[in-house]
């Protein structure tokens, strides 16, 4: 599967989130998303899960242009905002089986006790999400597209709530995505952590792309162009 | 910008000034030269403003439904404008029918208001329409409200048929004693010289419409011309 | 997966949600409960008066019942985003039209198989054989109220003063159903069958077909994240 994007834009009323945005991306991808606060990385994802129209341009999933309207590509596309998308006052078990059917996945019992268990939350899967921590939200969120597995999965900030196990589960997970040709887009502002996972890096800034290489070990130019940007150095 | 718009401003004066003579005729022949009514008397005069206003009242809904439906399926601004515009114009003719069913009332039956069918009617137009225009500006984001507001200017034309049936039966089915009958449709025997009043009166009701939707219309235009312009300058 | 397979997939997960919390179901019992009270105090009717105004009494209170659940319809998904991760699914937007319908109109109906009884005993009447008929015409004005609620509902998710606008925009595009519900009952009540008041029932029932038709057609356009 191939994703790319054609002069992608977005304005919020009179203001200018994304701009001239073209990107391609192949399977097996592991893309770092760095750029300051408000730089239009959130917008950027939402764009690219169909959850936002743009204002100009256009996503496309192997050439087919990709908009909120449609439906047909969904199954393979997967979000994850660390607490988000779960229901609260479903139990963990419960929101992974909802799910599961609401993608056309396997919703048994096995496979809902493997993915827990994979992320060390079977001993929580008849509470309440509502119970849980940020921390273990994320890790359900973890579970949930590990149980999904989308062809395409964009990530908003995991590192913010995870623990260090917690962050070996994410990493170990996304690894293994790209492994089986899946593309893996991941905006966060750990920079060193993503730099290390990651097979490439794009930098937006103030809505536009600044920087879009493949890792290079030493890697100066990407130390110079996000330098710019950082007054005191990177990380 | 400029150019095209010098040929379109003449079209549209000449249309006003049609509009104008139309309606002087119309009022002329409906308030000189017709008789009066047989039973109603000189009241019934204001037949040559109420019905051409109505009947340009349902005209507009009825593009209100189109733009709408045009909206959705293509999502040019074009057809939100239209929709806005006879939304807007729409409401202004209904108001008017109601001030002049009302000042035909009061000499006619005695009081300012009564609840038969064709008040009634009317008064439920008002308020959809009205509630159309609130609901566009509830609503922030301008895309947003235009795809409601479009989504309501559909589902409210097609519930005006049912409208009248629950209406005119309800009013037909418990019809109170004494009442005089001004739902007569003015084509039983009646005077040609009143016929032709009428006519012009609505065609000359026809163009102001005309003349005044094309109005807003530009003004509707002008204002997405300035959200563009602030939008391509804007960082 | 299918239309109906996906309407009854987020069906069973909002029945799930408001049989723990019971937040919907109990605020509509109450309410309408204590409108009954309210009305009984208002309109201090002799005995033979009050079959008459029994239909509107009762409509009223389903209206201002109803228009609390719609208030209330997205509220499990106004949570995490939840809305986000159905919009971003591949879920058929009107499966999610008739499967909100569809809770409303339980919740709906759980609240009048209560109300109704419950009114005939506090207002005295004796007509209780009556009351099959009733419910009929209930749930056919119920399901044209929580269809066309749905799609206002939806629409104004995201407008100023939403709790005020939905009503604004619902209540007169409801006046068929309205008509048709009120008069039908009271057909019902004073003749003791429907006879006449047939062809309000067929207008019922079309409205509730045409809008039922109409919001699953139209639903991807309402609602837009």
């Amino acid at each position: 599967m191939h994703l790319s994007t054609e002069k992608l834009a977005k304005a919020y009323g009179f203001l200018w989130a994304l701009r001239d945005v073209c990107l391609d991306f192949e399977p097996g991808d592991l893309t770092a998303l760095l750029g300051p606060n408000g730089a239009g990385k959130t917008t950027l994802l939402r764009l690219l899960a169909g959850l936002t129209g743009a204002t100009a341009g256009t996503v496309r999933f192997d050439g087919a242009e990709f908009a909120p309207g449609s439906i047909e590509l969904r199954h393979k596309i997967g979000f994850l905002a660390p607490a988000d998308h779960l229901y609260e006052h479903l139990t963990a078990a419960e929101n992974l089986r909802f799910f599961a059917s609401l993608y056309g996945r396997p919703g048994d019992t096995a496979a809902i006790e493997d993915n827990l268990t994979a992320v060390n939350l079977a001993a929580r899967g008849d509470e309440y999400v509502a119970n849980l921590s940020s921390g273990l939200k994320c890790r359900l969120s973890i579970a949930k597209w590990r149980l999904l597995q989308p062809e395409f999965l964009l990530l908003d900030e995991p590192y913010g709530v995870l623990d260090g196990s917690g962050v070996d589960l994410l990493e170990d997970f996304l690894r293994a995505q790209c492994a089986h040709g899946g593309i893996v887009v991941i905006a966060s502002h750990h920079i060193a952590r993503a730099l290390q996972l990651c097979t490439r890096a794009v930098i937006l800034h103030q809505g536009r792309v600044t920087f879009d290489e493949r890792k290079q070990q030493p890697w100066p130019s990407f130390d110079r162009a996000f330098g710019e940007f950082l007054p005191r150095g990177d990380s | 910008m400029g150019q095209s718009a010098q040929p379109i401003k003449k079209r549209r004066g000449i249309l006003g000034a049609l509009a104008l003579i139309a309606i002087a005729i119309g009022l002329y022949w409906g308030l000189v030269v017709a008789p009066p009514d047989a039973y109603q008397g000189e009241v019934q005069r204001i037949m040559y403003l109420h019905l051409p206003s109505i009947l340009t009242a349902y005209l507009s809904y009825f593009l209100v439904f189109i733009g709408s439906g045009m909206y959705l399926w293509k999502r040019e601004k074009r057809d939100d404008i239209l929709a806005h515009s006879a939304a807007e114009i729409g409401v202004l003719f209904t108001a008017l029918t109601i001030i002049e069913g009302s000042i035909w009332g009061r000499p006619t039956w005695g009081v300012w208001w009564t609840w038969d069918a064709r008040l009634t009617l009317t008064a439920i137009l008002l308020l959809i329409y009205t509630g159309y225009l609130m609901l566009r500006s509830l609503i922030e984001d301008e895309s947003r409200a235009a795809s409601a507001a479009a989504v309501l200017g559909i589902i409210g034309f097609l519930d005006i048929p049912l409208i009248h049936m629950s209406v005119y039966w309800w009013r037909t089915l418990h019809q109170p004693p004494s009442i005089l009958q001004p739902n007569k449709p003015p084509w039983e025997n009646v005077d040609p010289s009143m016929l032709i009043a009428l006519t012009i009166s609505f065609v000359g009701f026809l163009l102001l419409y005309f003349y005044l939707l094309s109005l807003r219309y530009r003004y509707g235009e002008m204002r997405y011309e300035i959200k563009a312009r602030r939008l391509a300058q804007g960082s | 997966m299918t239309l109906v397979k996906q309407t009854a997939l987020l069906l069973w997960k909002d029945l799930r949600l408001e049989l723990r919390r019971r937040e919907s179901l109990m605020t509509m019992f109450f309410f309408g409960t204590l409108l009954l009270f309210v009305f009984h105090f208002s309109f201090d009717l002799p005995p033979d008066r009050v079959a008459e105004m029994t239909p509107a009494l009762l409509w009223l209170a389903f209206l201002f019942t109803g228009t609390l659940g719609l208030a209330q319809l997205f509220n499990a998904e106004r949570e995490n985003h939840c809305l986000d991760a159905l919009l971003l699914s591949p879920l058929d937007r009107g499966a999610l039209f008739l499967a909100k319908t569809g809770f409303n109109l339980v919740l709906m109906l759980l609240v009048e198989v209560v109300v109704i009884p419950l009114f005939w005993i506090l207002f005295n009447l004796s007509s209780w054989n009556l009351l099959p008929q009733i419910f009929l015409v209930s749930l056919l004005g119920t399901v044209g109220f929580c269809s066309l609620g749905t799609l206002m509902a939806a629409i104004t998710l995201r407008a100023r003063a939403r709790e005020l606008l939905l009503p604004l925009i619902l209540f007169p595009l409801m006046i068929p159903v309205i008509l048709a519900t009120i008069r039908c009952m009271e057909n019902v009540l004073r003749v003791g069958e429907f006879g006449e008041a047939f062809a309000w029932l067929r207008l019922l029932l079309g409205f509730d077909v045409i809008f039922l038709t109409v919001g699953v057609l139209i639903f991807d356009h309402v609602i837009e994240s």
